[in-house]
């Protein structure tokens, strides 16, 4: 798992690489904690080159949305490969989540 | 039939390994690469689960993995000697409630069950068994 962060206007943008496990789940919260708690923008979580993600990896996806929800703080995510976007499905997380097909679009809505 | 074995210790560092095994497995019967990665997340649900919660010692312990590949069905074993666990007595969580209302956690197994066709649990001989089926 990398984990890597641009600003683009008022939002941070989180761009999620390989695989987000049981083994860096916990590396991959702490990571989006402490970048969360540095401003009060609002999130988007790119996850174009996210390839795997277990129940460990969703929990935190979970975590992220409270954490913002809790602070009027939007979370997107955008751009998720379709056998990642059938997981967040089977799991309801689509419902819960405002997910995107681009970049732009995210940052638009 | 095919048949293919692998144990691995219950370390969270052997889940690569575990998932690069599954991957070999993959290209030598055959199976899609959308299957691999669902097996992957399948058995890295249930392993973590054993690896955290089954044994109270810090001893090494062994947890086997049994592939069959019948006709079109693909059994998967699981086999640990750990505590007394049934995955299956566990209730699924509600994937209707809104983010606020949701439980962080909870859907690992909710997951396997999901993915394979079918997940059974026996305990034999002071071990846990498990047993996941899918239609290929």
């Amino acid at each position: 798992m990398e984990l890597q962060f641009e600003k683009k206007a008022d939002y941070t943008i989180a761009y999620v690489q390989g695989r987000v496990d049981t083994t860096n789940y916990n590396e991959f919260e702490k990571k989006m904690s402490e970048k969360i708690g540095e401003s009060d923008d609002s999130v988007i979580i790119n996850c174009k080159d996210m390839n795997f993600i277990s129940s460990s990896g969703l929990r935190v996806f979970l975590m992220t949305q409270k954490k913002l929800m809790g602070a009027k703080r939007k979370l997107h995510l955008c751009n998720m490969q379709p056998a990642i976007k059938e997981i967040f499905d089977i799991s309801g997380f689509s419902q819960i989540f405002s997910i995107y097909d681009t970049e732009e679009e995210a940052l638009k809505s | 039939m095919k048949k293919e074995h692998i144990h691995i210790k219950n370390r969270v560092d052997e889940l690569p390994t575990l998932a690069q095994q599954l991957e070999t497995l993959g290209e030598k019967w055959q199976l899609s690469m959308a299957l691999v990665t669902n097996l992957n997340l399948v058995l890295e649900e249930a392993i973590s689960n054993i690896i955290f919660y089954a044994h109270e010692d810090k001893k090494e312990h062994q947890i086997d993995i049994d592939f069959v590949l019948e006709k079109k069905q693909l059994k998967i074993t699981i086999t640990d000697d750990g505590n007394p666990f049934d995955p299956t007595s566990k209730e699924d969580p509600d994937i209707t409630l809104s983010a606020e209302e949701r439980e962080i956690g909870g859907l690992g197994i909710f997951l396997m069950g999901k993915i394979m066709d079918s997940l059974q649990y026996k305990r034999e001989n002071e071990n846990n068994i498990l047993i996941l089926k899918k239609e290929i």
